[in-house]
């Protein structure tokens, strides 16, 4: 165990630091749940990938610069400390991608991974239908063979950013016969294909970003599904295992917002409640604490081992310290915390951060499910 | 930057863990509960012959010469066992301490050879554990720690750790060796790491139980309820662990900053700790309000050792101080600087 950065990994923080520095936008974007700030995110991802920023840890071959996890880790830093905007496409490039590079075939894998590094495609995930949300086995939504091309009918919901995305991946029913788990396969489908109707759901903050979609007998060509017909299950099994581990909630995130709830306190300290003093310690601590984590996992993560029912324990994690250091922030704002813009007309983005950190306990598979996981699998408690 | 733990390291956890198991399980703190001492010769004769007092003395004095980071990932163990005798505040607290300041030859190959027993004495703690059976005292005065030799105790307390033997203070003397931080940082550091060990031990009995006891005709471990209970903990738990292990690595290299992380540790392991002891009793049922199951044992060990070396608000006070005063930097790109 050595804690300090190399000289390598410092350079690289301080060419992270330069350009962040230089191409950050000043003013905030509008949220990306609105069409308008989806455009604008989008704009930035390009900008990203004009740096050869899209995603550090492919492959140069794919857009990437062919990074470890531990300059991810800083990287990532290196973004929070700057304010850059929140990532449109991180179900693209946190999720498929590595399941692309995982289970892809090398064609798969050119198609795909290079526009999705370089920002050109984003990317929504369809998994959940109206009847399998937690129970994500229960879809129905098929896709039936009809010689080169699998033909969908159903319908999926709660897509986050389908109502502006260009593509989606999710699992399908491809043997119709099939139960529970058998017979699903993954596919990645053109939003814009004949036959797909997307019908966008105004979210908890009144923003329309996710979306219900409506299939109605859309040809998809065979080569788009990945991995065997019929695999579905285990691939989105290892893509779910990448939202809740490593990649999808890096702890600069979190880190970022201790800082800003720290300075939240100092603010209003004379009138805070004696506990919020306590609760904001909580937060760096715990913001802290998953730092520590995610750098342990990447260290084992390259000394060749690899993370299973592990990536519930940090799903629980991050998502409870996200939403009780947002909690501790409206606590800490009082009367104030009700507004949509504070003193001076900014946004009041602890209310939006409230609002969003009350979805990481049910997105990503619900943390009950997480617990069901870590009971069974890591502590071999009976099913 | 790495943060794994070596294969020599996990070789030497594991080995002690499995000697442990086997010198040092239930019935042993049973039969020391039962006893007047609740000392053991020959329990302190097996440890050392395992070489365990030694580990942190240089090798130079008869030791393995170990760090801070091995010493985190023993004394775990230590918790995970329930060992009683004074060997984490001789072998893991006393001896880097005096390893560091030097001068101290004889009484770490004292240390090392198991003949040295060092109790260990500071204003944090209103009593001192195991000044009875200690050779030496390390004991502080106007901020600077003395080391003295030492026989024969003072006023025995009460503990409700059966297992526990807690003394009245006695007048500080003997020779500076260092401050009373660094005594206190290095104990607090310790103590933490026993904390988890005590937690996972908990956990192992509790997640036993749930598997083994039926009720409505089903193990009580196939409910939700019970289930979620253990997940809630083990996450406590799990997340303690790298924050110890920074904490270690900070006091190993004398970082400024390393009393914060100690202070982070030792709130984030008594947390899991405790957090781990009411859903290892609630698992049990009225089984765990027993004195007639293990789990007391541990439990109890738990409230003493979060109590110890620095209480919560004590702690809280100085990571108040860094991170509310500002002394610390805070934000991404400052994990471990
Ligand atoms: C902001 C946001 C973004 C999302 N983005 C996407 C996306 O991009 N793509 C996508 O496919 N889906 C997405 N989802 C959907 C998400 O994956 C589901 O909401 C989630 O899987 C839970 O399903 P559900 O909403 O149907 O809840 P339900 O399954 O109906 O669960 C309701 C409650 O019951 C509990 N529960 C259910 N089953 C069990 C059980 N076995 N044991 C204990 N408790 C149980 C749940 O934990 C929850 O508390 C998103 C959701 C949100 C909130």
């Amino acid at each position: 165990m050595d804690l300090a950065y190399t000289t390598e990994q410092q350079a690289f923080r301080a060419e992270v630091r330069a350009w962040m520095e230089a191409n950050v936008p000043q003013e905030p974007l509008v949220t990306l749940e609105r069409e308008d700030g989806y455009h604008q995110h989008v704009e930035w991802e390009r900008k990203l990938a004009s740096g050869n920023w899209g995603m550090v840890t492919w492959p140069e071959a794919y857009g990437g610069r062919g990074l470890d996890l531990i300059q991810w880790l800083i990287f990532e830093e290196e973004y929070y400390r700057a304010g850059a905007p929140l990532r449109v496409n991180q179900n693209g490039i946190f999720l498929l991608g590595p399941t692309v590079m995982e289970f892809g075939t090398d064609e798969q894998k050119a198609r795909f991974l290079t526009p999705m590094a370089k920002g050109e495609v984003i990317w929504a995930q369809a998994w959940s239908e109206p009847n399998a949300g937690s129970d994500m086995a229960a879809i129905t939504t098929k896709a039936i063979r009809d010689g080169d091309h699998y033909v969908i009918t159903g319908q999926k919901t709660w897509s986050s950013r389908a109502s502006f995305a260009d593509w989606g991946f999710g699992l399908f029913r491809t043997d119709p016969d099939s139960k529970r788990h058998k017979g699903l396969s993954f596919i990645l489908f053109d939003l814009n294909s004949p036959g797909v109707t997307r019908r966008p759901i105004r979210q908890l903050h009144g923003d329309p970003g996710f979306a219900e979609l409506f299939f109605d007998e859309v040809r998809v060509p065979v080569e788009n599904r990945i991995a065997g017909e019929g695999e579905g299950w285990n691939v989105a099994m290892a893509t779910a295992g990448f939202e809740r581990g490593l990649m999808l909630r890096s702890p600069a995130r979190f880190q970022a917002a201790a800082e800003r709830l720290v300075k939240l306190f100092r603010q209003h300290e004379a009138k805070a409640a004696p506990a919020a003093r306590e609760q904001v310690m909580q937060a760096w601590m715990d913001a802290q604490a998953y730092a520590y984590n995610t750098y342990a996992v990447a260290s084992k993560i390259m000394a060749g081992g690899h993370i299973g029912a592990e990536a519930s324990l940090n799903k629980i994690f991050w998502s409870e310290l996200d939403r009780a250091a947002h909690r501790t922030a409206m606590q800490i704002l009082g009367a104030s915390a009700e507004l949509r813009y504070l003193d001076g007309g900014a946004l009041n983005t602890w209310l939006e951060g409230y609002i969003f950190s009350l979805s990481g306990p049910i997105y990503a598979g619900s943390n009950e499910i997480q617990r069901n996981i870590i009971a069974e699998r890591l502590l071999g408690l009976p099913r | 930057m790495d943060f794994t733990i070596t294969e020599d390291q996990a070789t030497l956890t594991g080995g002690v863990r499995d000697y442990l198991a086997g010198v040092h399980a239930p019935e042993l703190l049973r039969a020391l509960d039962a006893s007047d001492s609740r000392r053991s010769a020959d329990v302190w004769q097996g440890l050392t012959e395992m070489g365990l007092p030694g580990l942190l003395v240089p090798e130079a004095q008869g030791g393995l010469g170990l760090s801070l980071l091995d010493a985190v990932l023993i004394a775990a163990e230590l918790g995970r066992a329930g060992v009683a005798e004074p060997l984490a505040d001789t072998a893991l607290v006393a001896a880097p301490l005096l390893s560091k300041v030097g001068g101290q030859e004889a009484l770490l190959a004292a240390i090392a050879a198991g003949e040295a027993k060092v109790a260990l004495q500071h204003p944090v703690n209103p009593w001192v554990a195991d000044l009875d059976g200690a050779s030496h005292l390390l004991s502080v005065e106007d901020g600077a720690l003395l080391v003295a030799e030492h026989s024969g105790g003072t006023d025995l307390l009460d503990s409700v750790d059966p297992l526990r033997r807690l003394y009245v203070p006695i007048a500080p003397s003997g020779t500076a060796v260092g401050s009373a931080d660094a005594l206190l940082d290095h104990a607090a550091l310790i103590a933490a790491a026993q904390l988890v060990g005590l937690a996972d031990a908990m956990l192992e009995q509790a997640t036993d139980y749930a598997k083994n006891r039926s009720q409505f005709g089903q193990p009580i471990g196939s409910f939700q309820a019970v289930k979620h209970h253990l997940a809630t903990a083990v996450v406590k738990i799990e997340f303690a662990k790298p924050v110890i292990q920074r904490a270690a690595v900070a006091l190993q290299e004398g970082a400024a900053s390393a009393p914060v992380h100690v202070s982070h540790a030792k709130l984030a392991a008594s947390d899991a700790a405790w957090a781990m002891s009411e859903t290892a009793i609630q698992t049990h049922g009225a089984m765990g309000y027993t004195y007639e199951v293990d789990l007391h044992f541990w439990m109890k060990r738990a409230w003493a050792l979060s109590g110890a070396w620095g209480d919560r608000a004590f702690h809280l006070s100085r990571i108040d101080a860094a991170v509310l005063g500002g002394a610390l930097p805070i934000g991404p790109g400052h994990s471990f600087a």
